[in-house]
């Protein structure tokens, strides 16, 4: 057996385990789980088509996160819009954003770009929290009910577990996955390359510069738009710090750059890593964790102190993590994955 | 009909004038080498050619279209391309990866784009790297996959901006034997060099630029009898 009919198999298999997961777990705290996992993935890899192929660092992705939520959950709030229907509206209206913010904000480069993105999501987040009318304003939407889907008069699904956030999950987390291969393995992957690489050299070689480069944004912000929608959707609500905070952008940015920029596997890495990771820190399994290896007493001052704090440092560990992994690995997990893969080759050798 | 013609072309960055009314014309199959000192012009003249300046006067005139105001992309896709004095390769992408991105202006299939690229990389002898990172070749290397490249991406008009630069004189002579291969294939070359003695080589006609400004033309031996030249390039004094 060779090493691609390897690495189809072990796809296969992963793929049919994560298709029959919910049979056997019925856990909702597990399926969460395993949807923000999905969601990361889409959203990390939605990114990585922008910022990892074609070299354009966008701090400003929670403008195409919180257009897409905020159009489906307005529609189905308002209007009764079905999210399936919802979700299309969320993305035509990207689409427009992205063209615009595009044609203007590409005539930047590098860090200019990377501020004229950022001030982009900021005035989403603005005019979300002041078009009342429109959004709710700092309130919010909350959307508690999902109409049944039916087709042909069958219901498919009435939304009432998390299993149907599943499917959908991993089916948004395997469609940014195989968008990912199809751009590496076309013209546009190549020519996403030549920009991040060498602009200049880019253009004289016959690239339009900025029509790829609003390519790469229109694919991307889609992509994103669509994770969006679907954590409106799921979570039931949305708020403009929630979906156009900046923490946001840089949340979808650090899914991509600490597992591994313009690779198809390192926003998969970095989801796996982050995800279960800030769940972590944020529902104080850590303290927990080391009070029964029996590192730390739960009564002690420091057992105390930790119960106390870590949970709300989980922003701190997490800067402080990535402070790391961008000294240590500057190809992110999966730059560092490969090293080790030659090194082994080498030493084999 | 010239493949190429340079009419009055001028280029003003504030008061400095890079280029001042230069022209010049160009035949099929010829290569026309264009020296100066440092600071002649001659690489904004290269830019003004290629798009990446617009003239500030003149007019660049290619197969009887007029060129001013097209970007590099369109100029690559009219047939002409330029490789650049400082080179540029992309890093992280694998050699024929980089002769790819050329190819890929003329298809959208990545097997052709690949069978084009291999075959120019056999033009310029270096077939065994294709599969290094362009990022870690040395710098004679990196030169042909500048030529590599370029020609990937079927030019009719081939400019040069000093390939020979910081290569040893065995590196140089290779580049020499490639230049002179790619005209025997037809191809219309404009080189920028320093290396007198390379350019002599080479060289059908000879432009010389000083101060922006075109001092003379002709062929090499015409040029290097030019008293101005002399004087330009030893010093008044000298003469």
């Amino acid at each position: 057996m060779n090493k691609s009919m390897l690495k189809a198999a072990i796809g296969l298999i992963v793929l049919a385990g994560l298709l029959v997961i919910p049979r056997f777990v019925e856990s909702p705290y597990a399926l969460h789980m395993m949807i923000l996992l999905f969601l990361s993935v889409s959203q990390g890899q939605s990114w990585n088509i922008l910022g990892g192929y074609a070299g354009q660092y966008s701090v400003g992705h929670a403008a195409y996160f919180g257009v897409g939520a905020y159009t489906t959950m307005m529609l189905m709030y308002s209007k009764q819009v079905a999210p399936w229907v919802g979700v299309w509206a969320g993305v035509a209206a990207v689409i427009v954003v992205a063209l615009v913010i595009g044609s203007i904000c590409f005539r930047l480069r590098g860090p200019y770009f990377v501020l004229a993105s950022i001030a982009v999501a900021e005035i989403m987040r603005l005019s979300a929290i002041n078009l009342t009318t429109l959004t709710n304003g700092a309130e919010g939407i909350l959307v508690t009910e999902i109409p049944a889907f039916k087709i042909g008069g069958r219901v498919v699904t009435d939304f009432l577990t998390k299993v149907p956030f599943y499917y959908i999950g991993l089916f948004l987390a395997l469609l940014t996955l195989a968008i990912a291969y199809w751009v590496q393995h076309s013209k546009l992957g190549y020519y996403f390359q030549a920009i991040r690489e060498d602009q200049d050299a880019a253009h004289s070689l016959g690239i339009h510069i900025s029509v790829y480069k609003n390519i790469g944004l229109v694919i991307s912000a889609v992509l994103t738009s669509l994770a969006g929608s679907f954590y409106g959707i799921y979570v039931g609500f949305v708020d403009p710090p929630t979906v156009l905070g900046l923490d946001v952008s840089v949340q979808i940015m650090l899914i991509c750059i600490i597992g591994g920029m313009g690779t198809i596997w390192g926003p998969v890495l970095g989801s796996l890593l982050l995800v279960p990771l800030s769940e972590a820190l944020r529902s104080n399994m850590i303290t927990e964790g080391l009070v029964k290896i029996g590192l730390v007493s739960a009564d002690s001052k420091v057992g105390l102190f930790l119960k106390e704090n870590l949970a709300h440092a989980h922003v701190l560990l997490y800067g402080i993590l990535v402070v790391l992994v961008i000294l240590f690995m500057p190809d992110g997990l999966m730059g560092f994955v490969k090293k080790l893969a030659s090194r082994r080759k080498r030493e084999a050798a | 009909m010239p493949i190429l013609e340079i009419k009055n072309v001028s280029k003003f960055f504030g008061g400095l004038a890079a280029n001042s009314d230069v022209s010049f014309s160009m035949e099929q199959g010829m290569i026309m080498g264009l020296i100066g000192p440092n600071g002649a012009g001659k690489t904004t003249l290269f830019n003004c050619i290629t798009g990446y300046y617009p003239p500030s006067k003149g007019e660049v005139i290619f197969n009887g279209r007029r060129m001013n105001g097209l970007q590099p992309d369109k100029v690559c896709k009219l047939g002409m391309v330029r490789t650049w004095q400082k080179v540029r390769p992309l890093a992280k992408l694998s050699v024929v990866d980089n002769v790819m991105v050329g190819a890929l202006v003329r298809t959208i299939s990545l097997k052709t784009a690949r069978d084009m690229a291999m075959e120019q990389l056999k033009v310029v002898r270096m077939e065994h790297r294709a599969d290094f990172l362009a990022g870690g070749l040395p710098i004679g290397e990196r030169k042909k996959l500048e030529v590599a490249r370029a020609l990937a991406t079927q030019p009719k008009l081939l400019l040069l901006d000093e390939v020979m630069g910081g290569l040893n004189p065995a590196e140089s002579e290779e580049i020499i034997q490639l230049i002179l291969d790619i005209k025997a294939q037809g191809l219309t070359q404009m080189v920028i060099e320093h290396d007198m003695k390379a350019i002599m080589r080479i060289s059908d006609r000879i432009v010389v630029l000083t101060s922006g400004e075109k001092l003379t033309e002709g062929t090499p031996q015409e040029v290097v009898s030019n008293q101005d030249v002399i004087d330009a390039y030893l010093g008044e004094s000298h003469a």
